[in-house]
């Protein structure tokens, strides 16, 4: 491994910015050398962060204190400050949930998945797809957490021996949900974890100042590199894990968003009392979350320069999935209305047409119009590999995704049974608060975690060289 | 005893206890010994066992505590010296009362816990009430509790002063030769009235006024003029097969607890007798109107040609208009009118004609007339309403003013009224209390009156009072005191007996006592004619509540033809016609400070803390008005600005408005809520004060929200039209067809079937049933269950949020046109779901089943996800999103003395937990402590519910569904049971009796 603390000419031009390579279907485009990949990657990380980086940071930063600020006056005051009522008890804050842990899904499916299927071309985003997910798993899990009545007793979730004999009802989907969601984060910041690792080595190799600040980073990255030293034997240990991690990702990317909509298919409520919840939702998370991997990715590649190693080949691959998972989606839209009428089910019937046509419709065109329209935008090459387009058409897909959630949540439980009981559902600026605030948590670690770890696995990105196929000969590593 | 002292090495006391024997099996299963909780005797200290000197320790311990300062509870945890007679430490203790409104005073069961009254619910044995009692005085619990109760004379501007201080200024101008007004509300005392006697006998220039915003007066006059006496006779309601109601709320506002209690009598499935058919005439839709089988919308002041063209249509000379202009006039129902005709016709003697108190003299006159054709004497009781004293006209009133303003009157003194409020603004009652050189108010409160006058003297609240009461003859109800006088108030008879003396100083507590008892020796004890003597008996009316007696009635006189001739014809418009009315949740307005009444929703409207102006569906789009858009009423040169609410069901000219409202002098809670719409009533000679011609309706310019607990009915989206029987919520059928063929009526679902096996439920397992046929939707179940259990009051911002904490709810659905609607109304609680959906969801298992077949809550479990709202296919749970003692009027009622009225029986529930309907497990445990205690079984009888104590009908049926004689399975096997949404499967145990309506088949 070579060493060096000055960004080498080869792939840069004269005044730093990265060299036009020739387009060509390739992972990484036209190879930089092994040397200024790693220099590339590294470079947001060891350079002095720029004025671009410290804008960003300040917005999102003031956004997560805003959530923190909403997050204190619920604590105070009670869940009273938003809008939720009866009958609609849930609301804003497990819309924001149900969407946060759909955004982290992406984030598995490209890291696990595609792993075991041999997908070169997610090499180059998996680290940060990962890190989306641990980021958006930290979203969501504040929102069950502090949406209960009386969050200073969370532990009552749990199952343990407690002198009150209680023990938690294994019935409620509530249950299976603690568990799903732990169970993912905890895999997923595992998996996140061991890919860093050899890079963390990297980073500690790579600091070599004198001067305090250094000797701290790299005392720091030693720790966390675990005493990596590229040897072969740590390489065979590493692959094993990582296989093994993925392997127990995989189920998970399919379990925890079922689960998460069994917390509404277990219900008996209309609209959320349907078997194609499971698979709908997941396709639902799969649509979102590469939705949000490509706003974001757009977005990071712009900013850092990284267009070679973020290629539009892969965010093509990208859109081709979202384009697929937003017509399963469409046509789960379709068939929820289609069971509604074929089961001859009253309640059901009037839920699904008050959906599209009662006091809410506004949310389920919006629903509609981003969900399954948009998208369909992607059968054209052209389109699907435009970056501008393909930045609004992520965007119009997240907001759509929130929208379902909230169409699902809101609707059925504002117009259910007796219509004596039925309600309207206002939400209060406390609500909107906690829901800018969350995507304000969500970019203030996307962006700590883009400036202070490499945002594209620099071990992984090398498997996919040339230097790394087998027919190749020669070059400096 | 000695057996403690002496240890032995047996385990066990005794050979019988070895062998077994009965008695000494149950001294082991005492708790104590005999002796070991005795009281302490200090002449025993000698041989000091170890448990006493631990308690002699203990003792001193806790003296030498108390001695300390900073003892948080300091001055207020005081343990009884002497054991007192009645009260026994967690046991209930229940005492018969009375407790009483402006106009009327109900016979009470008063509930006290450690000397504190808790709960009131009709005293049983009442003849008339049976138990029953109205939700208004049940709140009137609040009232003893109100953190703003006067506590100390005062000044109008709050600075005290001292009793005597008061009681020489009266003195001064009792003794000095002006006159003395006394403005009353209804005087329904006995006792009071023949001191007042005595108080005008002694102080010459005293005059007595009776004031009230409604009373019935008219129907009293109409029934001289007609009948040649003053007795109003009571009613056989339940003998009556035929009822038509003239803009008349006998069911709702104009009820007494015994008509809805007769009238419901005639609505039992169980019974053998057949319903009764209600036709109701009106122009705004009543609590009585939503009952009624046959509806005819109708302005009040053509109810007077309505009435002629029936007596003329049933063949009287006396009336030449003919049914068939009227019907054209009005554009009524010809089939309905002809049905009406036919019943009235066909129940010679069995049909009853009633007009509301509202309706003008001639009205009643001409009711009278049509009456005594149809043979409703027959109908008649031998007993009669009791009016001690009428209530002053308007005429004597003026006068009153008018020597006030002349400087003609020395002190007027006010007893409860609120006359500034009340009176016409162009009266000028307020202008001329100011020319009065003293003005006192009696009170408990302060009102717009005690805010001009200079002195405002508190009064007792009624749990605190001795007094007598007579609505009517025969029954005689007293009432005593449960709780010594809470602040410095006085008897309203010990303060007219000191100024009788002339001296300050003579009031003690016991001056009405001992005139009440005076007067009961010498007026009731000889009418009552008891075996015992005056001691016993005294003792065991107290006991009772009241005294009956044997009291004859004069029957009516025949009626005079005459008296219809002689009655002037109101006058009848086509332009808009106001109809102002009694508010149902705050009177007359003299219950706008409880945030009970004010929280529980309009029986009709759902409305809560607001008045408006109901209009109907056809002036509404005419006028292009919207609910919630201010409007513009004018009558003559008074006018108001409130908002409308479209009210489907209404005459088409009709604008009905409730007083009561627009209070403000009303303390905390009910300053400045709805609109004061006592500035349309006018002081000028009228048919009717409440009935107000050629009014004018104008939308004005902005809006104000009405806060509703059930979303208003859209009329105009075809997929939410009749959704209560296309969702098997409510189910109904017709009378006739039922009574051929009681299978017509079949409401059972389809039997469902469960995958897994159903729990099985031995012993009592509770239930409830609502006969939708009884209830008439007056709501003081409501009112019952948070009295009862601890509900909190969350003002209008949270009910507009649909966050109300009421486990009870009275839903209405409209089917129908919205200008001919049929209403069915529904009591909603938690159903005790036996598959309950809420109970599998929560992740904590804080919702579960009990053995008996509750739904069950454990606060402290509960951190709350709402999941169970979420699954709950009826939505009765309610969630504490606030703390909302704390939230509401700035922790309102959580001031000290308020803290008083909880239940010690329910926990007071924290923020953040889920609530709902316990079927008052508090009752069901002690009743079956008792039942334990006194080793029998326990009953389903054993248990009444709160909602169900207190139902004037007695819709509510509530017991024990394993016990195959109880009344609830009876309901359960019925054919008109059924269970609302039976085809979710929740298995509810809340059995609901099909609404039968009883029009022609």
């Amino acid at each position: 491994m070579q060493v060096a603390n000055r960004p080498s000419s080869d792939a840069l031009n004269s005044d730093g910015t990265i060299k036009d390579f020739a387009v060509e279907p390739s992972v990484v485009l036209k190879s930089p050398s092994l040397h200024d990949l790693t220099e590339v990657i590294s470079r947001p990380i060891e350079a002095k962060a720029t004025l671009k980086w410290y804008i960003a940071l300040a917005v999102s930063a003031s956004l997560l204190m805003l959530e923190m600020v909403c997050w204190g006056i619920s604590f105070y005051y009670g869940s009273g400050m938003w809008g939720n009522n009866i009958p609609v008890a849930w609301a804003f804050p497990i819309v924001n949930f149900v969407f946060w842990i759909g955004i982290g899904h992406a984030g598995t499916l490209i890291s696990a998945i595609l792993f075991l299927f041999r997908q070169k071309w997610r090499n180059g985003i998996a680290r940060f797809a990962e890190g989306m997910t641990i980021f958006a798993v930290m979203c969501a899990g504040l929102f069950p957490l502090f949406h209960t009545g009386r969050p200073w007793l969370p532990l009552y979730l749990m199952p343990y021996p407690n002198k009150h004999a209680v023990w938690v009802n294994f019935l409620s989907p509530l249950v299976w949900d603690v568990f799903a969601v732990s169970t993912y984060f905890t895999v997923s910041l595992f998996f996140w974890y061991t890919g860093l690792i050899p890079d963390f080595a990297t980073l500690r190799d790579r600091t070599l100042g004198k001067d305090l600040i250094s000797k701290i980073k790299k005392s720091v990255y030693s720790v966390l590199s675990l005493g990596w030293r590229f040897s072969n034997r740590h390489w065979r240990h590493y692959e094993r894990v990582y296989l093994i991690l993925a392997g127990l990702s995989t189920p998970l990317v399919l379990s925890v968003h079922t689960i998460v909509s069994f917390d509404f298919a277990v219900s008996g409520l209309p609209g959320w009392h349907t078997t194609i919840f499971p698979p709908y939702f997941v396709a639902g998370a799969i649509f979102s979350g590469f939705a949000m991997v490509v706003t974001v990715l757009v977005f990071i590649r712009y900013i850092f320069d990284m267009q070679h190693l973020i290629t539009v080949e892969t965010l093509e691959k990208m859109n081709k999935i979202i384009l697929l998972t937003g017509t399963i989606v469409g046509y789960a839209y379709g068939m929820e209305f289609f069971i509604a009428w074929y089961s001859g089910n009253l309640i059901e019937q009037f839920t699904f047409i008050n959906r599209a046509f009662g006091p809410y419709a506004w949310a389920y065109w919006i629903m509609i119009s981003c969900n399954v329209i948009s998208p369909q935008m992607f059968w054209f090459r052209k389109l699907r590999r435009s970056v501008p387009i393909m930045f609004v058409i992520s965007i119009f897909v997240n907001i759509g995704m929130w929208f379902e959630r909230y169409v699902i949540t809101v609707t059925s439980l504002a117009r259910d049974f007796l219509p004596s009981s039925w309600g309207w559902y206002n939400p209060t600026l406390v609500d909107f608060g906690l829901l800018l605030g969350s995507f304000g948590m969500f970019f203030t670690l996307t962006l700590l975690f883009v400036k202070f770890m490499p945002v594209v696995s620099i071990a992984e990105i090398k498997s996919v060289m040339d230097e790394a196929k087998p027919s190749h000969h020669g070059g400096d590593h | 005893m000695q057996q403690i002292h002496k240890p032995k090495l047996k385990y066990w006391q005794a050979l019988e206890e070895l062998e077994g024997s009965p008695e000494a099996l149950e001294a082991r299963a005492h708790e104590f010994k005999q002796g070991v909780t005795d009281d302490f005797d200090i002449q025993e200290m000698g041989g000091v066992s170890r448990r006493r000197f631990l308690a002699a320790m203990g003792a001193s311990a806790a003296f030498a505590l108390t001695s300390c300062k900073s003892y948080l509870d300091h001055g207020k945890v005081v343990p009884y010296n002497n054991q007192t007679e009645q009260i026994v430490i967690g046991r209930p203790t229940f005492f018969a009362s009375v407790v009483t409104g402006r106009n009327d005073a109900a016979s009470v069961l008063v509930r006290t816990r450690e000397g504190r009254p808790l709960n009131l619910t009709g005293n049983p044995d009442n003849p008339f009430s049976q138990g029953r009692v109205s939700g208004h005085f049940l709140a009137s619990l609040m009232e003893l509790y109100d953190p703003e109760r006067l506590q100390k004379p005062q000044k109008a501007d709050g600075n005290s002063v001292t009793w005597k201080e008061a009681d020489e200024a009266i003195l001064k101008a009792l003794q000095g030769d002006k006159q003395v007004a006394l403005v009353f509300n209804r005087v329904m005392s006995p006792s009071f009235h023949q001191l007042l006697q005595e108080f005008q006998a002694k102080y010459k220039q005293v005059k007595v006024y009776s004031q009230t915003t409604f009373h019935d007066g008219m129907r009293h006059a109409a029934w001289k003029k007609s009948h040649g006496t003053d007795v109003f006779p009571c009613l056989h309601w339940d003998k009556a097969d035929v009822i038509l109601a003239l803009e008349s709320d006998f069911l709702g506002n104009e009820s007494n607890l015994e008509i809805e209690r007769l009238y419901a009598s005639r609505r039992d499935v169980m019974s053998k007798e057949h319903f009764n058919r209600l036709y109701v005439a009106e122009g705004n839709l009543s609590q009585t109107g939503m009952n009624a089988d046959y509806r005819l919308r109708l302005r009040p002041d053509a109810q007077y040609a309505l009435v002629m063209g029936l007596l003329n249509e049933l063949g009287s000379s006396a009336s030449s208009t003919t049914l068939a202009s009227v019907v054209k006039e009005q554009g009524l129902s010809e089939t309905v009118l002809k049905s009406l005709v036919a019943d009235l016709k066909a129940s010679h003697g069995k049909a009853l004609v009633y007009a509301g108190d509202r309706l003008p003299e001639a009205v009643h006159i001409a009711v009278n007339a049509l009456n005594d054709l149809l043979g409703a004497s027959a109908l008649y009781r031998d007993e009669a309403e009791v009016h001690l004293m009428p209530a002053t006209s308007a005429a004597d009133l003026n006068a009153l003013i008018a020597a006030m303003k002349g400087g003609e009157v020395g002190a007027v003194i006010h007893v409860n009224s609120n006359p500034v409020f009340d009176l016409p603004n162009d009266s000028g009652y307020a202008d001329a209390l100011a020319k009065v050189a003293l003005s006192v108010t009696l009170a408990q409160r302060v009102s717009e009156t005690s805010a001009k006058s200079t002195y405002v003297l508190p009064l007792h609240h009624d749990l605190e009072s001795w007094g007598d009461y007579k609505l009517h003859t025969g029954l005689h109800l007293i009432q005593q005191p449960v709780i010594l006088p809470i602040h410095d108030s006085r008897h309203l008879g010990g303060l007219f007996e000191t100024w009788l003396k002339g001296d300050s100083a003579a009031y003690n507590e016991d001056l009405s006592l001992t005139y009440l008892q005076d007067y009961w020796q010498k007026q009731v004890y000889p009418k009552a004619k008891p075996l015992a003597d005056f001691k016993s008996f005294w003792n065991a009316a107290l006991h009772d509540g009241f005294v009956q007696y044997a009291e004859p009635v004069a029957k009516p006189g025949p009626f005079r033809a005459a008296a219809l001739s002689e009655a002037k014809a109101p006058e009848s418009g086509k332009e808009f016609v106001v109809l102002l009315g009694r508010s149902y949740a705050t009177g007359e307005g003299e219950l706008a400070h409880n945030g009970w009444l004010q929280e529980v929703p309009h029986p009709v409207t759902k409305v809560v803390w607001d008045n408006y102006a109901a209009v109907s569906v056809t002036a509404a789009k005419e006028l292009g008005i919207k609910t919630d858009d201010l409007v513009t009423v004018t009558v003559g040169n008074r006018s108001l600005e409130l908002p409308a609410l479209v009210q489907p069901g209404m005459a088409d000219k009709v604008i009905a408005i409730e007083l009561g409202y627009g209070r403000s002098v009303a303390g905390t809670i009910g300053t400045g809520v709805g609109f004061n719409a006592n500035v349309l009533l006018s002081n000028a000679e009228q048919t009717s004060p409440w009935i107000l011609g050629k009014a004018n309706l104008a939308k004005a310019n902005g809006k104000h929200h009405l806060v509703t607990t059930q979303l208003h009915h859209a009329f105009d989206v075809d997929r939410e039209q009749n959704l209560q029987f296309t969702r098997g919520i409510v189910k109904e059928a017709n009378y006739q067809k039922y009574l051929k063929d009681p299978h017509e009526a079949e409401m059972h679902g389809h039997h469902l079937v469960n995958v897994t096996k159903m729990h099985t439920y031995e012993g009592v397992k509770w239930g409830m049933a609502v006969d939708s046929n009884k209830c008439t939707g007056c709501g003081s179940c409501i009112m019952a269950c948070n009295v009862e259990n601890n509900v909190p009051i969350v003002g209008p911002d949270q009910v507009n949020k649909g966050r109300e904490m009421h486990w009870m709810r009275l839903d209405r659905y409209y089917a129908g046109t919205p200008e001919e609607p049929s209403v069915t109304l529904q009591v909603m609680i938690c159903q005790h779901c036996d598959n309950a959906p809420c109970e599998v969801v929560c992740p904590v298992n804080a919702t579960n089943h009990s053995p008996d077949g509750l739904n069950q809550m454990a606060y402290n479990r509960c951190v709350g996800t709402r999941y169970c709202s979420n699954n709950c296919p009826y939505k009765v749970r309610r969630f504490n999103f606030f703390d909302y003692r704390d939230r509401f009027a700035k922790s309102f009622y959580t001031q000290e003395v308020h803290q008083l009225q909880h239940n010690p029986e329910v926990t007071v529930r924290s923020r953040g937990v889920m609530e709902k309907c316990t079927f008052c497990v508090q009752r069901i445990m002690w009743a079956r402590q008792e039942a334990i205690r006194e080793k029998r079984p326990l009953k389903g009888s054993d248990v009444t519910v709160a909602c169900q104590e207190v139902c004037p009908s007695g819709a509510i049926v509530f017991g024990d569904v394993n016990d195959p004689e109880s009344d609830i399975s009876k309901y359960r096997k019925h054919v008109t049971g059924y269970h609302v949404l039976e085809e979710v499967n929740a298995r509810p145990n809340v059995t609901y009796v099909a609404k039968l309506r009883n029009t022609h088949a």
